[in-house]
C-alpha cells in the first residue's frame, strides 16, 4: 500500500503491467526453463495466460508451434515484453 | 507500528524504497536477476526493467537480456538493493 503511486509515472505495479501487455508480443518463461514466445491474448491475476502464434523454445531451440495455448499461472516464472516492442511501449 | 517508530522498517517498506533503482534478485535454484525495480505487490511479484538474467548451468552462466518483465514472486529468495551484478 505504502508505495504504489508515490513515485507517479515511474511506478508500475504487477497489476499495471498485466493491463498494459494484452495483445503484445511476449516471452513467457516457465519454472522448468522452457520459453514460450507469442502474442498475449489474455491473462489474469494468477498469471494464467492465453497465447496465440505460440512458439516453444527448449534450451533456446524451437521445438514446437501452437496456434493457441493456455498456460496455467503456477508454472510461470516471468512474463517479458519482447525486445521488438521496446519502441512502442515506454 | 512502523510509522510510530522511524527506526522500525517493514520489509515491504524497504523494497518500496528500492522502486526506481537497481535491485538484485536471487531466486530459489541457480538463477539471479538484476534490473530496475518498477513496482511490486503483496506477493512480491515484481515489475523489473532492463533486466539481465543469469542462469547458472553445468556449462557455465547463461545471460539473457530482457526489456520489461513481471517476475513471479513464488521463487524469489533474496532481494539486494543496489543491484551488484553477480560475479563468480
Amino acid at each position: 500500500m505504502s508505495g504504489a503511486g508515490e513515485k507517479g509515472s515511474t511506478t508500475k505495479t504487477p497489476a499495471d503491467f498485466l493491463k498494459s501487455i494484452r495483445g503484445r508480443p511476449v516471452v513467457v518463461k516457465l519454472n522448468s526453463g522452457v520459453d514460450y514466445r507469442g502474442i498475449l491474448a489474455c491473462l489474469d491475476g494468477y498469471m494464467n495466460i492465453a497465447m496465440e502464434q505460440t512458439e516453444e523454445y527448449v534450451n533456446g531451440q524451437l521445438k514446437n508451434k501452437y496456434g493457441d495455448a493456455f498456460i496455467r499461472g503456477n508454472n510461470v516464472l516471468y512474463i517479458s515484453t519482447s525486445k521488438k516492442t521496446l519502441g512502442e511501449g515506454a | 507500528m512502523s510509522s510510530n517508530n522511524p527506526s522500525q522498517l517493514l520489509p515491504s517498506e524497504l523494497i518500496d524504497r528500492c522502486i526506481g533503482s537497481k535491485i538484485w534478485v536471487i531466486m530459489k535454484g541457480d538463477k539471479e536477476l538484476v534490473g530496475t525495480l518498477r513496482g511490486f505487490d503483496v506477493y512480491v511479484n515484481m515489475v523489473l526493467e532492463d533486466v539481465t538474467e543469469y542462469e547458472i548451468t553445468s556449462e557455465g552462466r547463461r545471460i539473457t537480456k530482457l526489456d520489461q518483465i513481471l517476475l513471479n514472486g513464488n521463487n524469489i529468495a533474496i532481494l539486494v538493493p543496489g543491484g551488484s551484478p553477480p560475479d563468480e
